[in-house]
């Protein structure tokens, strides 16, 4: 049951709504009023070459070009380094512009910057590059290989990183195994594409000395901190802006070179200069993800008791590590999530981040735990069948039970609180697991469509502090976020926050705190977002946090207001001291006693907008700035599961039931969570069933288009089943947990699950399991024989 | 992605449009709908000096039955084909194709004309025209030339149509007692070009005999593909299951490429399942019409 208190536990509607759905949202595009130059990039088409010349002469005396710049121009830019603090990294600065090589197709290596952006296509045109191509890396084994071409001179072995660790007594528990299970799982390279994509607009004021920035970014605190360093230039003399965004999903959660460009030209050009980024541009450079593989050892008991677990994993970094989470997020993130929720005591794993040149890989929605899920869900799955076991069975043998809570996993994680046995059977419950399972073996083996169940089963590592980035080596990430809370003298709050919103509803679920802890309306609470200018730093928007951090800030700077009004509200009642007195529907009373002052009242007198004065005043107004750093780590934990129907004459999966049961401990608002969960799964079942990013050998995007990467409509989702179990946490403010990724953790394997749980009743099956995303309709067909073994694709 | 720059010309009539195209001959692109157009612009891999909009031609908007044909304007609009009734009755095969292009957006939008022109061989319409056996009216400075549909498509994207030329608008058989039809096809996602599709316009004679067969395929050679070899074999034979399955032993000579979406084989495949479903399905559709 959703826990209640004031305004917090409801699905109060979205303050957003009205507006966005009107068409009236202010997103960068709609940013004109500066009447901006607009810019465009020359971009390699190479995956990996030298670049001999860049010859420009021609674009600049086109009519209507301001200016064109190359690589040369961006020499007193201090390069972008990704510092990661753990052995065996290697940082390599990136320029904004490329100078000597380009290593990816689509890095910038020209600007121009004109009266609008046709003209400034226009000359692009008419730029002449002189390459002299290099071998072009594009996949991880090619990379690892001996005496392969080199990415980048300064990263040896194209390995950008290597972590190794084991924890426990791994060769001791495979030295005694019963059983032991071999498996590789791999997920394709993908992109977030958010509906808008990225866009950067920049002024600078030489009066002031003051940089403004609006950029469609989910960190411009980190974006503020980097800027300042990169120019040289005070923290004071910049301002950041995000806008109202159309979706962000962790792309926007890195600073692209757009970012560092665009800011220069509007000084060095002293002009107001915007780009706004194309589809083209994002899929061929907005940061990608996963594209991971996933080769897993277990030594398992003959009762499926996972006793050991060794992991090699190796993921494709792209050319750079991107700022500020670097090549390590997923190659750390997929190695140290991977245990979940199972009592696995003895874990090795070795991780690489191999670079290639392909565009860099980021942070996107859910960043490693998705394919890490999908490997060790999978894996499950595997060893249940050989081992004649039911797949929520062997679960049940593997899984933390909340009598052994807390619990620290051998890697050193503590989980605090959660629900995992008890969300696996409440999702087997709403989808009638032991009813669908007799349906699914009425249907004959040798019949045209077979039915299938795929569980998954994961925790969600959310709200992350500043103790957790150091943990894992992020330099540049405070992990802390922040909020200026101002209640005005007419007793309504506005809450300012660098804290972005691209979907999240902040301005709802922030007010609904506000509004609770000090008895007003969410209506009375206006929320300001993403603007450096208003607020505090902070860190921003990503990562499963905001609730958890900046609902924390909120919680926290709302209860300083309260604290001062009801000392100002106590010397307009007979100097009552605040405990005799209490705050709600407007009013301060005094407990016990008929005594009141409205709310507005005592706002007033804590301005002291009349002279006069109070002795109970200690500060005037009622304005405070409060910061919020999580405990270490928070969990929250889901099961999912998919029902699907295959078509086995064409391949196609059809979705019969699918069910989410999620614990993200005290629920903000209920309606934005499944909201959260629902386009998380959407997400996540894109990437079990049609997402890819295919390069071919040469380094070529070729689903440069969304013609060609093909995302989930709605037509492709089912609708879901989505109920929650309550286990607040103990440690953060307000018992919640953050959940923003964790619908596409648990799509990702319990789709391909189903899919392979149904495969299995075919008496055409091959035997092989579906161990790589997505699936594409061949693909099943495969494994029942009507298409042949391996096709063209290598699959 | 932005297009180059190009000359913005609106004619008001076909005579000004001819005119205009004769005038400036490959140098001009003909602007219907613009689904497929103004991307290309867009990606600047068409960068004509003119854009002649054919929007406002009159002549080239009509939607009328006439000798016992649906005559089509080539700006008919795709959402046209399954919203005029007199369309959807008449010709269902063509509603039914229709539907499985794109997005209501861009059926709202898109033109038979200009689906026909461009002429994607996964594309529907230009498959469901071949197997109607429609007839093109083709309007250039010679005066008009009739082609028929099958003949129209002579290679990947490529049209009989000359650069002075403007497709004007198309006939087809209507429905009548004992027409069956069908157009199946699979996709990645729904709305998506075909990885292959199967056209059928078909009918029976009182004995359940296959009076005429029509069949083209989609999304498996560089053009809409005609099954002539199946089309003979079936006319004359009995409406059966086994005559079916013996049809699609005679569906060969098509060559799909493989790309990212689908396998060469997993497109052979489909098309042959897909032939076998929408034959059984014009069969069924023509026996209760009988
Ligand atoms: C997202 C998306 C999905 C789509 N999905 C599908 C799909 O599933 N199936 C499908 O078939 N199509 C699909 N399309 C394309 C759509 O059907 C187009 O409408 C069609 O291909 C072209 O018609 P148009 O009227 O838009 O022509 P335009 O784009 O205006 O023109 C196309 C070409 O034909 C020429 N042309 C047009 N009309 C004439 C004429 N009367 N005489 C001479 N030349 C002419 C033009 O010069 C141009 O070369 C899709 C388009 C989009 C944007």
């Amino acid at each position: 049951m959703t826990q209640v208190t004031g305004y917090i536990g409801r699905s109060v509607k979205r303050k957003e709504d009205a507006r966005l759905l009107r068409g009236e949202g202010r997103y960068l595009d709609d940013l004109n009023h500066l009447k901006p130059k607009q810019v465009a990039f020359w971009r390699s088409p190479y995956a990996h070459a030298r670049i001999k010349a860049v010859r420009t002469a021609e674009a600049r005396e086109l009519p209507g070009v301001i200016a064109v710049f190359t690589g040369e121009d961006f020499a007193p830019v201090k390069p972008l380094v990704t510092e990661i603090q753990l052995e065996g990294y290697v940082a390599k600065p990136q320029d904004p512009v490329a100078r000597d090589k380009a290593s990816h197709a689509g890095e910038i290596v020209a600007v121009v910057v004109a009266e609008d952006r046709y003209i400034a296509e226009d000359a692009l045109e008419l730029i002449e590059v002189d390459f002299e191509p290099l071998p072009a890396v594009v996949d991880v084994d090619a990379a690892l290989a001996e005496g392969s071409s080199l990415v980048h001179t300064e990263v040896p072995g194209n390995i950008y990183y290597r972590g190794r660790r084991v924890f426990g007594e791994v060769e001791a528990a495979f030295a005694k195994a019963e059983l032991v299970f071999r498996e590789t799982f791999r997920t394709s390279r993908i992109a977030g594409t958010p509906l808008e994509a990225r866009g950067c607009l920049a002024e600078y004021d030489p009066y002031q000395d003051v940089l403004t920035v609006w950029s469609s970014t989910q960190i411009p605190s980190i974006l503020h901190l980097k800027l300042a360093e990169i120019f040289g230039m005070h923290e004071n003399g910049i301002r950041i802006i995000a806008p109202d965004m159309g979706g962000g999903f962790g792309i926007k959660a890195q600073i692209y070179p757009e970012e560092i460009i665009i800011p220069f030209l509007a000084r060095a050009l002293r002009l107001p200069v915007k780009w706004v980024q194309d589809r083209r541009e994002d899929l061929l450079t907005g940061v990608h993800a996963r594209d991971h593989r996933y080769e897993l050892e277990a030594a398992v008991t003959r009762e499926g008791v996972l006793t050991a677990l060794r992991l090699r994993m190796l993921t494709d970094a792209g050319a750079f590590s991107s700022f500020p989470f670097g090549c390590t997020l997923e190659a750390t993130g997929g190695a140290r999530m991977i245990l979940g929720p199972y009592k696995i005591r003895n874990y090795e794993y070795d991780t690489i981040a191999v670079a290639t040149n392909k565009a860099p890989a980021g942070a996107y929605r859910g960043v490693a735990q998705p394919s890490c899920f999908f490997a060790i869900e999978g894996l499950m799955d595997i060893i249940a069948g050989k081992l004649g076991l039911d797949p929520a069975e062997i679960r049940r043998r593997n899984m933390l039970s909340s009598a052994e809570l807390p619990y620290t996993n051998p890697i050193g994680i503590h989980f605090d609180s959660g629900s995992y046995g008890e969300s696996l059977e409440k999702a087997l419950q709403s989808a009638r697991y032991a009813e669908v399972r007799g349906e699914q073996s009425r249907i004959p083996a040798d019949a045209g469509r077979q039915i299938g169940i795929g569980l998954a089963c994961y925790t969600e590592i959310s709200g992350i502090s500043s103790k957790g980035y150091q943990s894992r080596g992020v330099a540049d990430v405070p992990g802390y976020d922040s909020v200026r809370m101002r209640m005005d003298p007419s007793g309504t709050v506005a809450i300012y926050t660098t804290l972005t919103s691209q979907g999240q509803g902040h301005w709802t679920t922030f007010a609904q705190i506000a509004a609770t802890e000090l008895g007003i309306e969410p209506d009375q609470v206006r929320v300001v977002d993403g603007d450096t200018g208003l607020a505090p730093l902070g860190t921003g928007t990503f990562a499963s946090r905001a609730s958890i951090t900046g609902g924390g800030a909120v919680f926290r700077a709302a209860r300083e207001i309260k604290r001062i009004l009801l000392r100002v509200a106590g010397g307009m009642l007979d100097d009552l001291p605040p405990e005799e007195l209490e705050l709600g529907e407007g009013f301060v009373r005094a407990r016990g006693r008929k005594l009141k002052v409205t709310l507005r009242e005592a706002a007033r007198k804590a301005y002291e907008i009349r002279s006069g004065g109070s002795e109970t005043r200690e500060i005037p107004g009622l304005e405070v700035i409060a910061y919020y750093d999580p405990p270490p780590s928070n969990w929250s934990n889901a099961v999912h599961l998919a029902v699907v129907e295959l078509n086995l004459v064409t391949g196609f999966p059809r979705f019969l039931d699918y069910v989410v049961v999620s614990d993200c401990g005290n629920l903000i608002n209920p309606m934005i969570v499944d909201g959260q969960i629902q386009g998380g799964a959407a997400q996540g079942i894109g990437e079990a069933l049609l997402e890819a990013l295919e390069y071919d050998p040469g380094g070529q995007l070729l689903t440069a288009s969304w013609g060609d990467y093909l995302i989930p409509t709605a037509l492709d989702v089912p609708e879901m089943k989505i109920e929650h179990i309550t286990t607040p946490c103990p440690s953060t403010e307000g018992g919640v947990k953050g959940m923003g990724e964790g619908g596409a953790i648990g799509a990702l394997p319990a789709v391909v699950n189903a899919v392979n749980d149904a495969l299995r009743r075919s008496r055409c099956w091959t035997g092989v399991p579906i161990t790589r995303a997505p699936v594409k309709p061949e693909d099943i067909l495969r494994r029942v024989g009507a298409v042949g073994a391996e096709g063209g694709d290598g699959r | 992605m932005k297009s180059a720059p190009f000359e913005y010309l609106v004619p008001a009539s076909l005579a000004e449009a001819l005119e205009t195209l004769a005038g400036h001959q490959d140098e001009t692109k003909v602007l219907a709908g613009g689904q497929s157009l103004v991307p290309l612009l867009k990606l600047r891999l068409a960068r004509p000096r003119y854009l002649l909009d054919i929007n406002r031609v009159p002549e080239l908007s009509y939607l009328e039955l006439k000798d016992g044909r649906l005559h089509l304007g080539a700006l008919t609009r795709h959402s046209a084909l399954g919203r005029e009734p007199s369309a959807r009755g008449s010709c269902p095969l063509l509603a039914e194709a229709a539907a499985r292009i794109g997005h209501t957006a861009i059926r709202n939008r898109g033109t038979v004309g200009g689906s026909l022109c461009h002429a994607d061989p996964a594309a529907e319409l230009p498959a469901a025209m071949i197997a109607l056996g429609a007839e093109l009216k083709i309007d250039g400075p010679g005066g008009t030339r009739l082609v028929p549909a099958a003949g129209f498509f002579q290679g990947f994207m490529t049209v009989d149509l000359q650069p002075d030329e403007i497709l004007a608008g198309l006939s087809v058989p209507v429905a009548g007692p004992g027409t069956g039809w069908s157009y199946l096809e699979v996709s990645r996602r729904h709305g998506d070009f075909a990885i292959a599709g199967v056209a059928v316009w078909l009918s029976l004679d009182d004995k359940g005999l296959f009076r005429q067969v029509g069949i083209a395929l989609a999304g498996v050679d560089d053009r809409p593909w005609k099954a002539r070899a199946c089309e003979d074999f079936l006319v004359g034979k009995e409406a059966k299951e086994e005559v079916i399955a013996a049809a699609r032993e005679q569906l060969a000579g098509f060559d799909p490429t493989g790309d990212i979406h689908a396998s060469r084989e997993y497109r052979e495949l489909m098309a042959g399942e897909l032939f076998v479903q929408a034959l059984r399905q014009a069969v069924e559709r023509a026996a209760n019409n009988l």
